[in-house]
């Protein structure tokens, strides 16, 4: 779906991608992480064909950001970091142009502008202006105009920021319901909380670079992740449950990060082995913070 | 209808505008007939027509695309499907069409006013000539805005204000070409008038040529419009439609040889010809290096591309500025020949073009080298500032210094003193060419890949 190969991209005092490499999979959500300045809104734009690569090369959907730059903004979604919405415009006519202008036909413009304001919850609010609207209803207006078309690649700069917690958890199953229709979402943010609820795989960008060379799956239902944490030290845990057929992303002496099946049973087995190898076991449970998890596994925790 | 257009309807046609548009309008045409005969509605009409669709009309045009950029919606547009067409003249006429909603009313007395009087021929002319410099002087509005865009210096009000000027000065020029023809300036304005305009030895009647000039200007006004705009919307613009403005120009200008002819009197009409197409090109020269975004990232590639043997793809990256220098160069070698025909011309005139060239090539590098420098020494300023000093502060100390003698070393002198001139200019040209095209080579940094 999404292919970035060796993407380099130069401002002209600074390079700012240097040599990214990716790919992102059909209907999944992925989170693009990383400091402020690392060069996440970059590499957004060259995914959303709006700045030229130096060299290297992005493919959405088979077509090429350089050499079909408009084909692949027709069926694409981009919510800016830094959107800017028509205020003097009712959230109908908003809606109108965003669908005509991505070729949707006159006579099914109507029923997607309903679609659209339907899944942003906003078809109550069709005859508001938007400069009348709240901050997160600015938010769900300038989702909908971004999906209006049915885009199969939706990108979103921070598309949480300022939104209260209700607001991030509207926006939590909207783009949940949007990827389980088919679409393919990146999502950037330097906040991981943002990401938890929806992410199933995450890039990190650090310095312009890809920590780990690669995407991260932070979210397979098969194998969750846990987190066990010891009442008492031991210096063997991390081999331990090597040698038991877990997935260890991070240990120390008293805690460890693993991935491991959903099987009840095989959790049980494991808990059982821990205690009758003397491992003085606190707590064993899934972890809800995995993308944390799996951010500081690759890039180390900083004092 | 062009989406683009019709939200441009939805802000700037409402019905409170519309009315109070025709209710202004209305009162100051009462008025005009009140006064009597100092000032007539179709005089005011005209007068208005001006103000609302040149001088308003071409802020409504800067602001078409840099108010998009401001309110941060621009990017969304960019990601639309529309075309480049559609959304140039969607903005164009969009933007502007609560402009062109006045300017018709007004326009309507005019004509009106212009039929009764002195018929529907001459009627229909001004209609030509008006909307000609409606549309040239907002064109041109959006075209600066466009090419600043590319240049990433777009955002602030006296930014807007300046290529709202470029439109203005623009309808400036249109109407005194346009004057030039009206039999009333000569009276009223005191400026001098012809009946008809020579242009490569033929007579043309005036009237019809400049219409022509401003339809074709308009036209090519119009052209670059799109081509900014498939720029914005990330399309590539291959080298053909600058080559074809380029000819066009080079046509256009040199069919006025008989302007130069009595100042020239050695030069026969092939050489005049040569020097003004030359003279055009250099001009569009500084113009493009000025105006256009002078990117070490893009020449950087251009390089890659040219190591790489991808030659066809570096072509299609030259910019304006450089295909005007090499069309300039060209006309320069041809008519340093041509003048070996007469060696009382060759005499003068080889010198004058050959130093001419190498001086081009110096300030052309000035531009391209205060581009690779850090900081905020960089930039086209510091290039301006520099050609200020070289074309005229050290040429007035040095006539101070009772050593005016010494000019050719600056600029091309006329007549040129010798071939020493010549060596002067090539000497500083090649020099700075150099030290740009090292500067660049040095600030490619991390690594060599292949651009894409």
């Amino acid at each position: 779906m999404i292919e970035v190969e060796d993407l380099v991209y130069e401002y002209p005092t600074a390079r700012a991608l240097k040599g990214v490499s990716l790919k992102v999979a059909d209907q999944t959500i992925t989170a693009l992480v990383g400091p402020n300045g690392a060069g996440k809104t970059t590499l957004l734009r060259c995914l959303a064909a709006l700045e030229d690569p130096y060299s290297g090369r992005v493919v959405i959907n088979g077509l090429d950001t350089t050499h079909s730059p408009r084909e692949i903004h027709a069926g694409m979604g981009y919510l800016p970091d830094f959107y800017g919405l028509y205020d003097d415009l009712t959230v109908r006519r908003c809606l109108t142009y965003a669908a005509r202008s991505h070729g949707i036909a006159s006579a099914l413009t109507a029923a997607a502008v309903q679609k659209a304001a339907g899944r942003v919850g906003l078809l109550d609010r069709l005859e508001s202006k938007a400069g009348e609207l709240s901050r997160g209803l600015r938010q769900r207006l300038a989702i909908g105009q971004s999906i209006v078309h049915e885009p199969r690649v939706l990108l979103l700069d921070e598309p949480a920021a300022g939104l209260d917690p209700q607001a991030r958890r509207d926006l939590s199953t909207l783009l949940t319901a949007l990827r389980d229709g088919g679409m393919t979402l990146v999502v950037s943010s330097h906040i991981l909380a943002e990401l938890e609820d929806y992410c199933s795989e995450m890039i990190i960008i650090e310095n312009g670079l890809i920590a780990g060379g690669k995407a991260i799956k932070v979210r397979d239902d098969g194998r969750p992740r846990y987190m066990i944490e010891l009442a008492t030290a031991r210096s063997d845990l991390r081999d331990f449950l090597t040698a038991k057929g877990a997935d260890v992303a991070e240990a120390d002496q008293n805690h460890a990060l693993i991935v491991f099946t959903r099987n009840a049973g095989a959790r049980a087995k494991l808990l059982r082995e821990l205690v009758t190898a003397g491992f003085d076991v606190a707590a064993f449970a899934e972890s809800s913070k995995a993308l944390e998890d799996a951010y500081f596994a690759q890039v180390g925790r900083r004092p | 209808m062009n989406p683009e257009f019709e939200r441009n309807l939805w802000l700037e046609l409402t019905t409170r505008r519309v009315l109070l548009m025709i209710g202004v309008l209305g009162l100051i045409f009462a008025a005009a007939a009140l006064v009597g005969d100092l000032w007539t509605p179709s005089g005011a009409a005209s007068s208005l027509f001006y103000l609302i669709v040149v001088i308003w009309g071409s802020r409504s045009a800067a602001l078409s695309v840099v108010g998009e950029i401001r309110d941060r919606t621009w990017d969304g547009q960019r990601l639309s499907s529309l075309g480049a067409g559609t959304m140039a003249w969607g903005k164009l006429f969009g933007a502007t069409i609560y402009n062109w909603f006045g300017g018709a009313i007004c326009l309507a007395l005019v004509l009106v006013n212009l039929v009764v009087h002195q018929g529907p021929v001459t009627a229909l002319i001004e209609l030509v000539f008006y909307v000609g410099i409606g549309v040239i002087a907002q064109a041109a509005a959006l075209l600066a805005s466009l090419i600043a865009i590319g240049r990433r210096q777009s955002h602030s009000r006296f930014e807007v204000f300046i290529y709202q000027m470029v439109g203005i000065v623009a309808a400036v020029l249109v109407y005194y070409m346009w004057s030039v023809a009206d039999p009333v300036a000569s009276l009223v304005k005191h400026q001098v008038t012809t009946d008809v305009v020579p242009w490569w030895g033929v007579a043309i009647d005036a009237r019809i040529f400049l219409l022509a000039s401003i339809c074709v200007f308009a036209g090519w006004t119009l052209l670059g419009c799109y081509r900014g705009m498939r720029l914005e919307l990330k399309m590539r613009n291959g080298p053909l439609v600058w080559l074809c403005f380029l000819v066009f120009m080079g046509v256009y200008v040199a069919g006025f040889d008989a302007f130069l002819s009595p100042d020239l009197k050695s030069w026969d009409a092939v050489a005049l010809r040569l020097l003004l197409a030359g003279t055009t090109f250099a001009a569009l020269t500084y113009v493009m290096v000025l105006l256009e975004p002078k990117d070490r990232v893009h020449y950087r590639w251009m390089e890659g591309q040219i190591r790489h043997g991808h030659i066809a793809n570096a072509l299609s990256g030259l910019q304006a500025w450089m295909m005007s220098y090499a069309a300039a160069f060209a006309i320069a070698a041809a008519l340093s020949f041509w003048l070996l025909r007469d060696l009382q011309a060759a005499a003068v005139g080889q010198p004058l073009v050959l130093a001419t060239m190498g001086f081009i090539t110096r300030d052309v590098a000035i531009f391209v080298l205060m581009q690779t420098l850090p900081g905020k020494r960089r930039g086209d300023f510091a290039a301006l500032a520099i050609l200020f000093a070289l074309y005229v502060l050290a040429p007035a100390i040095l006539t101070g210094l009772q050593a005016g003698g010494l000019l050719f070393v600056f600029f091309p002198q006329l007549p040129s003193p010798n071939w020493l001139g010549v060596i002067a200019a090539w000497v500083e040209g090649l020099g700075v060419a150099g030290l740009a095209l090292t500067r660049l080579a040095l600030t490619d940094r991390e690594g060599k890949a292949v651009p894409a």
